[in-house]
């Protein structure tokens, strides 16, 4: 019964209603708004409303979530330029829709679609986190080290150019959370003397800095690119149209709710694989993929804001972050003195079953606001970059200094922001540092725990993984996704692909999207 | 992967440079506790800078042997001018924020910005960043009531003179 009451606290409390409404209503447009990104909102946001209570705070960046994961669809179709890298996969089909003039239809499609996919994940959130959170109160501390190991490598592995420089990026992150003195021993861990980095890095600041500041460097590479305009038909999909991608997107959310739910991989990766299964699920497209087909929409859209409801799971049930803004989100309860892990699970349940509502609401939200409004809509977006590039800047440094009141953490913040633009430029993925900077603490600390209770014996420390069917699932996977990015293991794979188009010419080997071309 | 992608300009220098920010931390993290325990404090910073040092020594091994673009100049696709002019722009903007002031500072930051950007007049850019900055100063310092550098201008003692005058809680 408390759950309901929980569940129903957005809708009874119409400050906290209109707060989802409006953040479901921006993040639609940060979404969409090449250059601003849901990551970079969610940062700037912690800093402007941490002096809020935690239920509002939450529920506005719950908004914004649900909405920018959707939004980032809408300039995929009308521009060719992906709002979000969630919407990569969606421009693929999106665009030659609307060039053929159905960018009406494309963008019903996507809503509709969304909106079914963000509402698997919910469901899912709200029926397994519970069992989850009951079955992680039996984890050992090795189990949420090996838990945060696995989290880093896997954004590694499939966000960047490279495994490498994913794990550089990680351990990096690892190292920038562990700054400032140490709160089990007080020793002082790389401050270097400097009273300044006593107290640690604020992690806020390097948020903003590689979300903010480097997204807006990047963005002055082509601050003349015009829009183009593109007519819009009819928006409210037919009911055929949706029935007919029912099975397709009931698929993809599945898929998408897995892969937001697996730490740290997100929506951008869910509709990317989302794409790649419908290319080879699907027998007789009415179009080609990167053609206009509608399938092509169905699966990146519906995968990705299921993807939302899934990276909730861990971040709730274990307090390991499922996704970039769930690694924001995290940091934000902590301002707010709450613990997220299993036993937030057990002593507030009533936060749980809050967010589930609000996400709920952000979901009717989001259909409603994207089958309205689409002119408006045209206008905000052809907001000059002349313009919107130097408001990032201001705000992201509005930001930085609103936190502590500190100008120190504006220069970290620069800092930061110079860097992740180098780190860009190179091919480095920016996701894992934030993410090393998030689980730094949860690593250290169990990492810590466990070899103590093993005395301090790195061969108790094995046979306890060995011993433990869990530890030793998370262990094997760990492995494996080090060695599935070895140079062996590819070139094996390579020839067995190739061996099955030989095999079945009608299965066509499997196409691998290029991720390094992700921009992050 | 990496292997297709020609060497952009400076990309050998800046992992050289990012190996030796590794190498550094990892002496650094040695003299936190040194190999005294595996549960030490020293422990993960050793075992994170260690990572970093192999990945980047990895990568700067790669880098080397990646054909260099042909067509890109470090001073055009890597670091154009008006990526360093906007750097510079950036810390006067954070150099000048307390001594000035939230709202003069970012007037004069948004007012060359724009300018700089957009290729129109400077009543243009004036009256943008004009509105710009009325809308944000609503927004945060009102709505989210966030403090900001107040520097020059009174604007805390223009606020609280017009709740006064008005009665209007805001």
């Amino acid at each position: 019964m408390d759950a309901v009451f929980s569940f129903l606290t957005v809708y009874t409390h119409p400050e906290l209603f209109a707060l989802v409404a409006v953040g479901t209503f921006a993040g639609v447009y940060v979404g969409a708004i090449p250059g601003l990104s849901v990551t970079m909102a969610v940062s700037i946001l912690i800093s402007f409303t941490f002096s809020w209570d935690v239920l509002p705070a939450i529920a506005l960046m719950i908004g914004i979530y649900m909405g920018g994961v959707y939004g980032g669809s809408r300039t995929a179709i009308l521009l060719n330029i992906p709002g979000a890298p969630s919407a990569i996969a969606t421009a693929l089909d999106g665009y030659p829709m609307a060039k053929r003039g159905q960018a009406g239809e494309a963008i019903g499609i996507t809503t509709v679609m969304s909106f079914i996919g963000g509402f698997v994940g919910i469901a899912v959130l709200a029926v397994a986190a519970p069992f989850v959170s009951d079955f992680a109160l039996s984890f050992q501390p090795r189990d949420y080290m090996l838990l945060a190991v696995l989290g880093l490598l896997l954004v590694g592995s499939l966000a960047g150019e490279s495994l490498v420089k994913g794990i550089f990026c990680g351990a990096l992150g690892l190292m920038l959370g562990t700054v400032g003195m140490d709160p089990l021993t007080f020793t002082q861990r790389f401050t270097f003397d400097l009273p300044l980095l006593q107290s640690g890095i604020s992690f806020i600041a390097v948020m903003i800095g590689l979300f903010g500041v480097s997204e807006a460097l990047s963005q002055l590479h082509d601050v003349d690119k015009q829009a183009v305009r593109q007519k819009i038909s009819r928006i409210v999909p037919s009911w055929g149209t949706v029935t007919k991608h029912l099975p397709l997107s009931m698929q993809t959310s599945a898929l998408g709710v897995l892969i937001g739910a697996l730490p740290g991989t997100g929506g951008d990766i869910a509709a990317l694989m989302a794409y790649d299964h419908a290319k080879r699920v699907t027998r007789n497209p009415e179009r080609e993929f990167g053609d206009g087909a509608i399938e092509g929409l169905v699966a990146p859209e519906t995968a990705n804001n299921a993807a939302v409801g899934g990276a909730f799971i861990p971040m709730m049930t274990l307090g390991i972050p499922g996704d970039a803004v769930t690694a924001i989100m995290i940091g934000a309860l902590f301002i707010h003195g709450l613990n997220p892990g299993p036993m937030l699970m057990v002593e507030k349940p009533d936060m749980f079953w809050f967010i589930v509502g609000g996400l709920v609401l952000a979901n009717f939200c989001m259909l409603f606001f994207g089958l309205t409004g689409i002119k408006l809509f045209v206008k905000i977006v052809e907001m000059p970059r002349a313009v919107l590039v130097p408001l990032i800047m201001l705000l992201s440094i509005v930001g930085a200094y609103a936190v502590n009141n500190s100008i120190s953490d504006v220069y970290w913040m620069l800092g930061f922001g110079v860097f992740g633009y180098f780190l860009k430029l190179y091919g480095y993925p920016l996701g894992p540092i934030i993410l090393g900077v998030i689980l730094s603490r949860l690593l250290d600390d169990n990492w810590r725990r466990a070899i103590l209770s093993e005395r301090g014996s790195l061969e108790g420390f094995f046979m306890g993984i060995l011993t433990s069917p869990l530890s030793l699932v998370l262990f094997l996977s760990v492995i494996f996704i080090f060695v599935s990015q070895t140079p062996p293991w590819k070139r094996w794979r390579k020839r067995r692909e190739a061996l099955r188009a030989r095999i079945d010419p009608a299965k066509p080997a499997k196409v691998t999207t290029n991720k390094g071309d992700l921009p992050r | 992967m990496a292997a297709k992608r020609a060497r952009r300009p400076g990309e050998t220098a800046f992992t050289g440079l990012l190996l030796v920010v590794s190498l550094f931390l990892l002496w650094s993290a040695y003299g936190i506790s040194g190999f005294e325990s595996l549960s030490s404090a020293g422990a993960v910073p050793l075992a994170t800078t260690f990572a970093m040092v192999v990945t980047a020594a990895i990568v700067l091994f790669k880098t080397n042997r990646m054909v260099p673009a042909a067509d890109e100049k470090l001073g055009h696709e890597v670091l154009p001018p008006m990526v360093m002019v906007f750097a510079v722009l950036l810390l006067v903007y954070a150099l000048l924020l307390e001594p000035l002031g939230f709202l003069p500072t970012s007037f004069l930051f948004l007012v060359v910005a724009i300018r700089l950007l957009s290729h129109r007049s400077w009543l243009y850019a004036a009256a943008i960043s004009l509105l710009s900055l009325a809308l944000i100063y609503i927004l945060f310092r009102i709505v989210f009531t966030v403090l900001m550098p107040p520097g020059i201008v009174p604007e805390g003692e223009i606020l609280s003179w017009l709740r006064q005058a008005t009665g209007v809680r805001f």
